[in-house]
């Protein structure tokens, strides 16, 4: 799984070099902005059912029928709990990608194929697009996280946002 | 000639001809068994994305103790970087020594005969100890060990055993400069007496620090090359 400090090392690796003093720089940079990235996870990790949640009723609110491009559910419970348990998916790949400093385990886990797993199932994936979206605008800076915190949150939203859309 | 000399070699008694062709029904002879390489970016990993992989093998978050851990790593991430900064301004410096001191351990290994004899067989010894050296610093960068393993132990062992190298000699090299490295780090590697030591860390007011997290494992890296090549 690919991170800032990985990177760094594959290029030293692949010149045959020891860590230079710009690569010793770039992996200190990231380690600065390291703190907003674990306080966001954290932030996450504790409270990742509710704001799962939050964008499934987001959703469903615009859609009563649930994700669109689908075909109407008979039982809406069933669509919404797979919702939330993709919303769930894509928070906790957000979680590795603030962990790691890079988009790396989004890249590699969920945005991949991602396209045309949704055509196979015939889903749109504006559905998610619109959830992402959704949370994107709800972070408020003192109240959920710290400014930088929460700046790296959005990046993280607005990465598989823009992936999906 | 080449065909001749691989044949006696296969084949001491010299009757490869003789030897009856398969029948036709025979099954095909066993493929030895392929496994795909995999791209060699999935299996280097640092203390960040050992949590994630760890945590998404489980499908769970990355929290509360773990993120503790990380949290930590980073509280001491300068620390980290001026111990790669040393081993790695300092390196051909810390190969030549070990190399050297292999050496003046076991004068045969530069006399005729010995592995280190010729020139061009000593520069592979400084040259095997750099590469050594590098991925030492690329897995204390890192914080974890899977670059070292993936891309330098793997398979080193068996690559000395078909070149003929002592192992053992190799070994002894390491662990010397496992203690070069660990004087590096710590910054007591000066050569003129304790007066001096540790001249390049307190120049000026700076105090010297507390690195035994870091050497200690620096030195488990150390001893991961010995350990995967004896």
């Amino acid at each position: 799984m690919k991170s800032t400090i990985t990177t760094v090392i594959a290029a030293a690796d692949n010149a045959a070099r020891f860590p230079s003093a710009s690569d010793l720089e770039s992996v200190r940079g990231s380690m600065e902005r390291a703190a907003a990235r674990m306080e966001a996870a954290e932030k996450l990790a504790a409270n990742y059912d509710s704001v799962a949640q939050e964008a499934v009723d987001a959703v469903y609110k615009v859609n009563p029928q649930g994700t669109l491009g689908r075909q109407p559910r008979v039982c809406d419970t069933e669509g919404k709990e797979k919702c939330k348990r993709d919303f769930v998916h894509y928070l906790r790949l957000i979680n590795y990608a603030l962990v790691t400093g890079g988009t790396g385990p989004l890249d590699e886990l969920a945005i991949n194929g991602a396209k045309e797993v949704y055509a196979a199932l015939s889903i749109d994936p504006a559905t998610y697009v619109y959830g992402l979206n959704t949370l994107r605008n709800r972070g408020c800076a003192p109240r959920d996280m710290s400014a930088q915190a929460l700046a790296e949150y959005n990046a993280a939203l607005d990465y598989v946002a823009n992936s999906l859309g | 000639m080449g065909e001749s000399v691989i044949q006696t070699a296969l084949c001491p008694s010299g009757r490869a001809s003789e030897v009856d062709p398969p029948p036709l029904h025979a099954p095909p002879p066993a493929r030895a068994h392929f496994t795909p390489l995999l791209k060699s970016t999935f299996l280097m990993l640092d203390a960040f994305s050992r949590a994630a992989t760890a945590a998404d093998a489980s499908g769970s978050f990355v929290g509360g103790s773990q993120l503790a851990d990380l949290k930590a790593f980073v509280a001491a991430g300068n620390k980290r970087l001026d111990a790669v900064k040393a081993i790695s301004t300092s390196a051909s410096c810390i190969v030549t020594d070990s190399v050297a001191g292999m050496i003046c351990e076991n004068p045969g290994l530069t006399s005729p005969g010995g592995n280190c004899y010729s020139n061009r067989r000593m520069a592979a010894c400084l040259r095997d100890g750099e590469i050594v050296l590098r991925y030492v610093a690329y897995a204390l960068l890192a914080g974890d060990g899977s670059v070292l393993q993936d891309r330098c132990l793997n398979g080193l062992k068996e690559t000395y055993a078909a070149l003929g190298v002592p192992t053992g000699s190799m070994a002894r090299a390491v662990a010397i400069m496992k203690a070069c490295a660990v004087a590096h780090i710590n910054g007591t590697n000066g050569d003129r007496g304790p007066q001096t030591t540790n001249n390049t860390i307190t120049l000026g007011t700076t105090a010297k620090g507390d690195c035994s997290a870091l050497t200690s494992e620096a030195a488990s890296y150390f001893d991961a090359v010995s350990s995967s090549i004896s």
